[in-house]
């Protein structure tokens, strides 16, 4: 008779401990940067909708950006291809996050050229552009974002970037940096963790 | 009666032995894919996966050329500062008795100067040199991935 109400009080110490640890926190897949970096005064000509476009996202919602160029074969659309399956997996939560692609190459990247390319990945996609050497050096500063377009011996432009994406919040900071590789579950996971971030604030 | 038996070992033989060698390559190129282009792109990238027997190298790549202008084997790669890169390769090692992909973020064959827009389900053909194999044929498919 001693046994079971030792082993019930055992389950229920068990359970109250459990209870007690709470939910876990989500670690993201993405780079946490601290302090997170301030992009959401920093503007370039929207090459899509004319005017400027501010790196900061809509109210509630999730700004996703990308530094990278129309010609890169490899690198540029793997990761336009795994944010678009992230984005769809989240359902209609999907409709909370933009996204935006900035070129490094603007001479060959023109405004159709750009606009044309992501919204073959996102419909609502927003091409970012600038002529200028000087703005678009110092709008990538605080991305952290590095970029170097040259022709080499062949006469073939290469280019060498840096091929993060961005998670960009309504308050203009980067909440998460993922790196080039990162699966798009991961990158669905960390965005449904930011998006949820919003509800339960 | 001996003659016609050493007639028919000597054929039998010169067939097993042909079918043997087959195209002499012992590499074998499967799932040749290439994503298709967002809006007007000028380049492209081709993956593969690329098996042996014998030990291989593939150095070399090209198209018709209303395909593109060149293909060139290239491999992605981070340097040092973390900043993604693309680079020719004059060659690509296939072990002997392995295997060795082509696929993104790694490996692939680039298209330069697309002359069209790569467009989903679409196919074209992919002449692959390899050191030992020599010259072969593979059909790549277009996917929207």
């Amino acid at each position: 008779m001693q046994r079971p109400f030792r082993l019930l009080a055992g389950l229920v110490v068990l359970m109250l401990v459990a209870g007690a640890c709470g939910t876990d926190e989500y670690l993201p897949a993405g780079i946490v940067r601290t302090p997170p970096p301030e992009v959401g005064s920093v503007a370039l000509p929207d090459a899509t909708n004319g005017g400027e476009f501010s790196f900061r996202a809509e109210p509630g919602e999730v700004l996703v950006v990308y530094w990278g160029y129309t010609s890169c074969p490899d690198i540029c659309p793997t990761t336009m291809a795994d944010l678009r399956r992230a984005v769809a997996d989240l359902g209609n939560d999907g409709q909370r996050v933009e996204v935006a692609v900035v070129t490094v190459d603007p001479d060959r990247d023109t405004p159709d050229v750009l606009t044309a390319y992501v919204r073959a990945f996102f419909p609502d996609g927003t091409a970012v552009r600038t002529e200028e050497p000087a703005a678009l050096e110092a709008a990538a500063r605080p991305f952290g974002a590095s970029y170097e377009v040259s022709t080499n011996d062949d006469g073939y432009v290469e280019v060498v970037h840096t091929a993060f994406l961005y998670a960009i919040d309504d308050q203009g900071l980067i909440r998460l940096t993922w790196q080039f590789g990162i699966e798009s579950e991961d990158i669905q996971l960390d965005l449904e963790s930011l998006l949820k971030g919003y509800d339960n604030a | 009666m001996r003659s016609r038996l050493l007639a028919i070992t000597a054929g039998v033989t010169l067939a097993l032995a042909m079918a043997a060698c087959g195209n002499g390559s012992g590499v074998e190129v499967s799932d040749a894919w290439a994503r298709a282009s967002a809006g007007v792109q000028n380049a492209g990238a081709v993956y593969m996966a690329i098996s042996a027997g014998e030990a291989d190298r593939l150095v070399a790549a090209s198209v018709a050329p209303e395909v593109a202008a060149m293909a060139q084997v290239h491999e992605t790669s981070m340097n040092e500062d973390g900043a993604m890169m693309m680079g020719q390769v004059s060659a690509i090692d296939v072990p002997s008795e392995g295997s060795v992909a082509l696929e993104p973020g790694g490996f692939h064959i680039m298209l330069m100067e697309l002359v069209e827009p790569l467009t989903d389900g679409a196919t074209f053909e992919m002449e692959l040199t390899f050191e030992n194999a020599g010259a072969i044929t593979v059909e790549v498919e277009v996917r929207d991935e």
